[in-house]
């Protein structure tokens, strides 16, 4: 697998493995709304003064919708850029507009933090390198914020270049 | 880019309405990754690469860091930036 930009104006990589281009069509799928503790993080409080009341609930009416359809809008984009996988003879092959870097990067962010929360993964386990087997959904959850992990890797190199 | 003036303790001691700013404090979390944490603090803050990466050490190591501080309404709009680039980013009172 390889990344590689066209022209300063497309990111893309090639040869990606089925599993890995399975992976990533996942991304805008892996944010749920019913997660609590996906929830809590994604849309954290402002404050941990138990006085803010106040701003807590400022922040819920007003904050969180806007928060709400960055985020919504970051996976639109990454969805539909994820339409453009093609089929080719070494694996798949993406490209995308550099202007999507950073809905990648949110849509990245937000995939890696679900994936923690639905599989438990404290800080141990995500500071680790990835599984060496995969022999759980939980494994494979590793694997993929490890995966996201290098992509999003990338893209910020893409990003403190630009 | 959002560029911000560096508000030190010493410098505003003798401003009344910054007497007790609101800092806005970054805390650690095992999701982001330390070079996109870098990355934010330099497009929200404006901060110089050494900067932002010696904030973002701070987080790490200590598990917080006061990136900013001033008045409350500006601490709340960082806030809002920084929980849009899913950093974990609280305000509190600054001490007397």
């Amino acid at each position: 697998m390889e990344f590689y930009s066209v022209l300063g104006n497309r990111l893309g990589m090639r040869e990606v493995p089925p599993l890995l281009a399975g992976l990533m069509r996942q991304i805008p799928g892996l944010f749920e709304r019913d997660n609590d503790a996906a929830e809590e993080r994604l849309f954290p409080s402002p404050t941990q003064d138990p006085h803010e009341q106040g701003l807590r609930e400022d922040w819920k009416a007003h904050v969180e919708p806007e928060l709400h359809t960055l985020f919504l809008s970051a996976r639109q984009v990454v969805e539909a850029d994820l339409r453009g996988f093609q089929e080719s003879e070494g694996g798949y092959t993406l490209e995308f507009p550099a202007a999507h870097a950073e809905s990648w990067l949110n849509a990245l962010n937000q995939a890696r933090i679900c994936l923690a929360a639905q599989h438990n993964l404290d800080e141990v386990e995500l500071s680790q390198s990835g599984p060496l087997t995969i022999l759980s959904e939980r494994d494979l959850a590793k694997l993929q914020i490890h995966f996201f992990a290098a992509l999003q890797q990338w893209l910020v190199e893409v990003l403190d270049v630009a | 880019m959002a560029k911000v003036e560096e508000v030190p303790g010493s410098s505003t001691r003798n401003e009344p309405a910054l007497e007790h700013p609101w800092n806005v404090v970054v805390h650690n979390d095992p999701v982001n990754l330390m070079v996109y944490v870098t990355l934010v603090f330099r497009k929200v803050f404006g901060f110089s690469r050494e900067k932002a990466e010696s904030h973002m050490l701070e987080v790490h190591h200590k598990g917080r860091s006061i990136v900013w501080s001033g008045a409350r309404e500006q601490a709340e709009f960082y806030v809002q930036q920084l929980h849009s680039h899913l950093l974990l980013a609280t305000i509190e009172h600054g001490e007397s």
